[in-house]
């Protein structure tokens, strides 16, 4: 049974498109990635090769690189398991006001492994609404950040996964789109949500596995990214007044 | 109080421990198995009338014993369960002092331990912890928050489709027994919704054979406890989606659907009297389907290869159809506004430790242990998922795993002579 009009929460539908063979600079995953660097508390000796049992993966014997640090994310989930209370993480994002529906977003601190942590640097995201909403489209309008940022996490969650069963990528593109009926947030129908109505997400993936590995490879993803749960599940969000 | 004194305690006279006794016996180490209940009480006590065993009557092996009728293939009631187990305590002259809880265990310094019980105290040098892994039915936070007018019942309360009260039905949880619930209550009428979160996806039969013919004898339930790439995720993957039934059917999504029952996605929350689900139902089914696939051509690939000619007995591979389902599922459940007036909690057990009073247990509460045995000296787990193997999640698991703690016990009842204990004379405390 459907029920859209009044859903809390709207499932992105990620869906796949064959691999055009197509040549794409190779992106230098873990800039793209934006995982937060574990370091393990105690390393643990990298092994060559994961074990991979459950997956039935291909038999590439070439070693592969996607910039993504398996062994650390792995020896990190080990070790958080035994002190599960630094994997106890707050992020956290600064805004201002600029005029109209301008505004700044800086994100530069957060807690995680039980310290303050800093990124290299302060990021500046900005957020406005276009000229069609009769603002002056200074950035994205947030619920695009939005999209942006569920793209942004489905992709490195490709990444981590795919190096983790020894999946070299070649490309990974995806196009994200959240359709909106916008008399929800113009209070022009009491019936329609604010929120997406539907999200789309199409990856396009160059790799050296097999369509049914590359689709494994997506389902991963989405079944270990935050961005996804937090889109797709509840999440009690309180708003004060300092 | 009197204190008895034995070498070996097994808790619990489930099949684990009934099979652990019976190792001991075939060692002549003296044991005792204290049963609060009945022998197989949870098989009596904390199932529903309609459950079958979702694995085949063959594969009830036990060490001595298992099932001996003439329906191989058949699947047993969970009374035919209990009777066959008591048949084999007898069979085995299982050492069961019945209607004894055990209150306390704990270690007792000179390398024994002494366990209290409601009937009295023991002291015992080896302990084997065999009081089942589904004790306490585990429910999410949200229960709470569920209006009083709603009737919330545990797969371990719950006893068929007439005592629950008019009207739907929300069954969280689709492991083997959330879709088996969501499955006789449809037939019994009732409009189900399943929440459906991670789930394992399987058929009942693959190439002419039954699923659990293929995981025998390819070696799937042969995967140990230390081959197994994440052992933490591994043992917590929920039981498939089977039923135990003559005319041998499926009551997987797709079946399910068949039959009316509305899929959801996880239980994500309750909020003034509305269920709010994952919007994530279509990858989870992806990846059982995915998971599933790879299964299958694991079991082709091991025919394949087999030296034993296995391919002339079976039919050609295929593969399962993938799973539909409604690419936009509710999102929300009114309870009340959808005539909703019963809610299934089939989201799992969680053992029962609270008499364990030995250092043993993670922050999670689950005892440390490898493969069994236990993070203290003679202390043995039995009757855990993936405890050893893979086979380890059912009854058949018990015969090996039982010879293999049993051969370790042995050794450590050798390495620890009573001496100490024996030279401090009679226990009497
Ligand atoms: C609904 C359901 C269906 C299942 N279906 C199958 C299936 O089809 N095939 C399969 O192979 N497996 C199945 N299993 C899994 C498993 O085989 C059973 O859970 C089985 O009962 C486990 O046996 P056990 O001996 O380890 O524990 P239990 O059967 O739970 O026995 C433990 C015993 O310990 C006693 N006990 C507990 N605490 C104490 C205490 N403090 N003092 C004294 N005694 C105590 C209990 O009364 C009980 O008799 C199923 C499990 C469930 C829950």
């Amino acid at each position: 049974m459907t029920n859209s009009s009044c859903s809390p929460v709207k499932p992105p539908s990620v869906t796949l498109r064959n691999p055009p063979s197509r040549n794409v600079t190779m992106l230098d995953a873990r800039a793209r990635a934006g995982l937060p660097s574990l370091q393990p508390p105690h390393a643990r000796p990298a092994h060559a090769a994961h074990d991979c049992r459950e997956t039935t993966m291909s038999t590439t014997t070439a070693p592969v690189d996607n910039g993504v640090n398996s062994d650390a994310l792995l020896g990190a989930r080990d070790a958080l398991r035994e002190s599960p209370a630094a994997a106890q993480f707050t992020w956290r994002a600064t805004s201002e006001w600029v005029r109209g529906t301008h505004s700044k977003q800086t994100i530069d601190r957060f807690i995680g492994l039980g310290a303050e942590q800093q990124h290299k640097k302060a990021f500046v995201l900005e957020g406005d609404h276009p000229e069609v909403f009769a603002s002056e489209d200074h950035a994205p309008t947030p619920v695009e950040t939005v999209l942006a940022a569920l793209a942004g996490c489905l992709t490195a969650g490709v990444a981590a996964v795919a190096q983790n069963r020894g999946i070299q990528l070649r490309s990974v593109t995806a196009v994200v789109e959240g359709d909106h009926d916008i008399l929800g947030i113009l209070g022009g129908d009491p019936e329609v949500r604010n929120g997406f109505n539907d999200v789309r997400v199409t990856f396009d993936i160059d790799a050296d596995a097999s369509k049914e590995d590359i689709a494994a490879l997506v389902a991963q993803s989405q079944k270990r990214s935050a961005v996804f749960d937090a889109l797709t599940n509840p999440t009690n969000v309180t708003v004060s007044v300092a | 109080m009197t204190v008895q004194r034995t070498d070996v305690v097994i808790i619990g006279a489930g099949h684990s421990g009934l099979a652990m006794s019976r190792r001991l016996t075939e060692r002549s180490i003296d044991h005792v198995v204290l049963e609060r209940g009945a022998v197989a009480h949870s098989w009596r006590a904390e199932r529903w009338p309609g459950l079958r065993l979702l694995t085949p009557n063959w594969q009830t092996r036990l060490p001595g014993g298992g099932y001996q009728g003439d329906d191989p293939d058949g699947h047993l009631a969970a009374a035919e369960v209990a009777e066959l187990l008591a048949h084999y305590a007898r069979q085995i002259d299982a050492p069961v002092q019945q209607q004894t809880t055990v209150e306390q265990v704990r270690a007792d310094g000179d390398g024994a331990y002494s366990i209290q019980s409601d009937q009295g105290g023991w002291n015992a040098r080896s302990v084997v912890i065999a009081s089942g892994a589904n004790s306490v039915p585990h429910l999410p936070d949200c229960a709470a928050a569920l209006p009083s007018t709603i009737t919330q019942v545990t797969t371990r309360d719950y006893r068929g489709p007439t005592t629950l009260p008019e009207g739907g039905v929300l069954v969280v949880g689709a492991a083997a027994t959330g879709a088996q619930l969501a499955d006789e209550l449809a037939r019994a009428g009732r409009r189900v919704v399943l929440s459906v979160g991670e789930h394992v996806r399987l058929p009942r039969d693959y190439r002419g054979r039954d699923v659990f013919w293929w995981m025998d004898r390819s070696g799937v339930l042969d995967e140990r406890f230390d081959e197994v790439d994440d052992i933490v995720r591994a043992r917590h993957v929920p039981s498939p989606q089977l039923v135990g039934s003559a005319e041998r059917r499926a009551v997987d999504l797709a079946a399910l659907r068949e039959l009316g029952v509305e899929l959801v996605g996880r239980l994500g929350t309750v909020r003034d009297g509305v269920a709010l689900f994952s919007g994530g139902l279509a990858n989870t089914v992806r990846l059982a389907d995915l998971k599933a696939e790879r299964l299958l051509d694991r079991f082709d690939a091991w025919a394949a290869a087999t030296e034993a000619p296995v391919d002339a007995a079976v039919d050609a591979p295929h593969r399962l159809e993938p799973t539909q389902v409604d690419p936009s599922p509710r999102l929300m459940l009114d309870l009340q506004k959808q005539g909703i007036t019963t809610v299934i909690w089939a989201t799992g057990f969680r053992p029962r430790y609270d008499w364990l009073d030995v250092p043993v247990l993670d922050a999670k509460g689950r005892v440390r242990h490898e493969g069994g045995v236990v993070d203290a000296p003679g202390l043995y787990l039995l009757g855990a998922s993936l405890l050893r193997r893979r086979r380890s999640t059912y009854i058949d698991g018990a015969a090996q795993d039982s010879l293999e703690l049993a051969e370790h016990l042995a050794a450590h009842l050798q390495s620890s002579p009573r001496e100490s204990a024996l030279a401090a004379g009679p226990a009497l405390v």
